[in-house]
């Protein structure tokens, strides 16, 4: 039961990238990438989201009330992008 | 059927199966929008005519499944049930099988006419997929098309496969499904309650299998369709069913594999990580790769500084002669001591520093837009771990080599208050944009070329004090069993985007300029104010008699009365440390003239403090600035955090203590050195 040993091998505390979910269940990174969409979708894990720079009033890109969720001070426009994903089990 | 005798053909499938496209391409310009009835969920509608026979399509809305998890699917699936379309297209994603044909299981137990559209073969194509269609005809019971939407000479397949369909009314045989459900004992017992019952075209199969998944609607309309008994005995078997959606989203997964299983050729190809990711998922050398590849980043962002360094000094060279021509042109000594010793010494001081602003964030935010950025993170994963901390704390603390701020408002990510509030006390440690700024732009002006050594200490020195703050305060802040695991996925690398990151390099860097020089200016203004004397002679202001006063305690911990002013003032934020230094060890009415050798006056302010701060001092100066709190609105974000007064003190008070301890333990060893 591939989707229920995968939740159960998130219960240890540590985290793997889908690769290494693949190696330790002996499924294919397509069919792991088809489970974590599916737990996703179905509110059983959730994609982690970082907000950057909340309310800090120390930048000017903030302060000047914009775009709070990130600002040019602390991260790029639109936040880092290239940082990979995370998920969590709900 | 419509009644005007269009036969209506309902488009089924998740988003991004292209759905839309071929929407567009069979009834082009003949469309209509509006809304479900009662819902705001748009309704999209549009008419084509093929061999004479007229059709109404209806563009459904895109969604992951046919669950009651929103309004777009629940509208979707009683549409479809309700008999009012003809036939049913269902789209799947050629390229990605196993994953999109999950629309299909999910519908696999509505018994309607339908058919199904293996969309952008062209891509399964390249991807070295060939797809017997035959046999998952065989398999399906039901006309299949592989094609492509965007190709309009590919559409005779698909007209072929709809008119086959509306002809022969074929239905999706869902027996190997069913026998998949059959091996879980929830659907087997919620079966033989329900009996063979079906409510429009949804078989027993399907809102067995809806009611395993505890789909809210499907089983209050169960229940509506039992006698009052068979209800009792349904609500109970439904109560006990513990991740339903699980165990049936296994089965259909499973009958997707087995579908798809010897009908798809798929040409080899193993994906094998790249010789850097193999190098930094290295057990053993995995953080020492990733520690050398920052440390070569922050040299390497040194180079862009040294223009800005000689500016800066350019700058720094200016107050004298243009004090003497103030004073010659008239001006008043008062006016002209304030331009030059606080407002052009404090631009110099803060183009100095600028450089290494743009330098540094111009290569982490390289490495963060090439995908390096997310690796380092990976790789300290389970460094995390050993904190007692969630994966997700990397992320506040990579913001916090930016920002301490924007790291402790990311750590609102983290739901346990008490890894949160570890997270902020570690996130301390790491030493900030500023502290970027200030510190290598000293250690350049105090140790020239081994600044690279400098910084290495710093970095190591940042992981144990990380590595001790957490044994002090994590046994009363977190419980082992509050991790949980985690999912990361790492990007795949790529060309950056210049132009975005250039407009984030100088907008930081602009950014960081105003900031700094507002902090710089003030708390240069402020001291130049406590030592200025018209005399001349500062030894008598207050400022020099209680820092003589205290000199003997503060060189505890390697500081003058003079660096150490300028901690305190780095508490600030680390450039009120330059604040200080460019007022109290310069200027007409310097305090440091008569201490220099020979009493000879210096021409600026970098040989001014070179002249004044021996190497242990500046070695002791330095650490004690860059551990020490980040800034005062630092202290106030982790207030608004924690939103506890007693751990916000605990931290600062930690902080304030460590770094003088700190900076102890280097003055000792650097008097060891030099």
């Amino acid at each position: 039961m591939p989707m229920q040993d995968l939740i159960r091998l998130l219960k240890d505390g540590k985290s793997r990238s889908v690769g290494m979910i693949a190696a330790e269940l002996g499924m294919s990174v397509e069919q792991v990438q088809r489970d974590i969409e599916f737990l996703e979708q179905n509110g059983i894990i959730r994609r982690i989201e970082f907000s950057m720079c909340g309310d800090c009033s120390g930048c000017s890109g903030s302060s000047s009330g914009e775009d709070r969720k990130t600002c040019p001070g602390c991260t790029p426009e639109g936040g880092f992008k290239n940082m990979g994903v995370m998920w969590e089990i709900v | 059927m419509t009644d005007k005798n269009e036969i209506v053909i309902a488009l089924l499938g998740q988003p991004n199966s292209g759905k839309s496209t071929l929407f567009n391409a069979l009834t082009g310009l003949r469309q209509h929008v509006g809304n479900w009835p009662g819902k705001t969920v748009e309704k999209k509608e549009g008419s084509f005519v093929y061999n004479d026979r007229k059709y109404l399509a209806a563009d459904l809305p895109g969604t992951y499944s046919l669950s009651a998890n929103s309004d777009e699917e629940i509208i979707t699936r009683d549409y479809i049930a309700s008999g009012k379309a003809d036939v049913v297209c269902i789209l799947a994603d050629s390229s990605q099988l196993e994953r999109s044909l999950y629309m299909l299981s999910d519908f696999a137990g509505i018994d309607v006419p339908c058919f199904l559209v293996l969309n952008m073969d062209d891509v399964a194509r390249e991807q070295g997929k060939e797809i017997r269609v035959s046999d998952i005809e065989d398999r399906l019971g039901i006309p299949v098309v592989l094609f492509s939407a965007t190709d309009r000479k590919g559409y005779d397949k698909f007209y072929a496969a709809l008119e086959k369909a509306v002809e022969n009314k074929p239905l999706l045989n869902s027996d190997a499904l069913e026998a998949k459900y059959g091996q879980i004992p929830e659907y087997v017992s919620i079966r033989s309650i329900i009996g063979d019952i079906s409510d429009n075209s949804k078989s027993s199969m399907w809102l067995a299998a809806k009611a395993v998944e505890g789909d809210a609607p499907v089983v209050s309309r169960i229940r509506t369709l039992l006698s009052d008994d068979k209800a009792a005995e349904f609500d109970e078997a439904v109560k006990n069913i513990d991740k339903g959606i699980v165990k049936t989203g296994e089965c259909k997964f499973a009958w997707i594999d087995e579908l798809i299983s010897g009908s798809v050729n798929k040409s080899k190809k193993t994906v094998e990580l790249g010789k850097f990711d193999r190098l930094i998922t290295h057990r053993i050398w995995g953080k020492a790769v990733v520690v050398i590849t920052i440390l070569l980043g922050l040299l390497a962002s040194f180079i862009p500084a040294l223009p800005f360094m000689g500016l800066g000094s350019a700058v720094g060279m200016l107050p004298d002669p243009l004090n003497e021509m103030m004073i010659n042109a008239g001006c008043p000594a008062f006016i002209a001591a304030i331009v030059c010793d606080v407002l052009i010494r404090c631009l110099g001081f803060v183009i100095q520093m600028l450089g290494f602003v743009f330098g540094v964030t111009f290569v982490f935010g390289l490495l963060e837009e090439i995908g390096v950025m997310a690796r380092i993170s990976y790789v300290f994963d389970n460094t995390m771990a050993k904190f007692g901390l969630q994966g997700k704390s990397v992320m506040p603390f990579l913001i916090s080599f930016g920002c301490t701020m924007g790291g402790a408002a990311g750590t609102r990510v983290i739901d346990n208050w008490g890894q949160k509030v570890l997270t902020i006390a570690l996130s301390w440690a790491i030493p900030c944009g500023a502290a970027w700024a200030v510190v290598p732009m000293l250690s350049t002006l105090f140790f020239g070329a081994w600044t690279p050594v400098i910084i290495a200490v710093i970095l190591i020195v940042m992981i144990l004090h990380m590595w001790l703050t957490a044994k002090i305060f994590g046994g009363s802040l977190v419980k082992p069993e509050n991790r949980c695991g985690m999912i990361m996925e790492l990007p795949p690398y790529h060309k950056p985007k210049w132009g975005a990151l250039m407009r984030y390099v100088f907008g930081r860097t602009k950014d960081t300029f105003i900031r700094s020089l507002k902090v710089v200016l003030i708390v240069a203004f402020v001291f130049w104010l406590l030592s200025y004397t018209s005399s001349g002679d500062a030894s008598n202001t207050v400022l020099f008699k209680v820092g003589q006063a205290i000199e003997p305690v503060t060189m505890i911990f390697g500081m003058k009365w003079q660096t150490f002013t300028a901690f305190v003032a780095s508490s600030l934020g680390k450039e009120g440390a330059l604040g200080v230094l460019s007022t109290i060890f310069s200027g007409t009415g310097t305090l440091s003239v008569g201490m220099m050798a020979g009493g000879e006056q210096a021409a600026n302010l970098n040989e001014l403090l070179l002249a004044n701060i021996t190497k242990p001092e500046a070695l002791a100066f330095i650490f004690a600035i860059t551990f020490n709190m980040p800034c005062i609105v630092a202290l106030a974000a982790t207030y608004q955090e924690t939103h506890s007064v007693k751990w916000t003190s605990i931290i600062g008070l930690y902080y304030t203590f460590t770094a003088l301890v700190l900076s102890g333990i280097a003055y000792h060893i650097g008097l060891l050195i030099w």
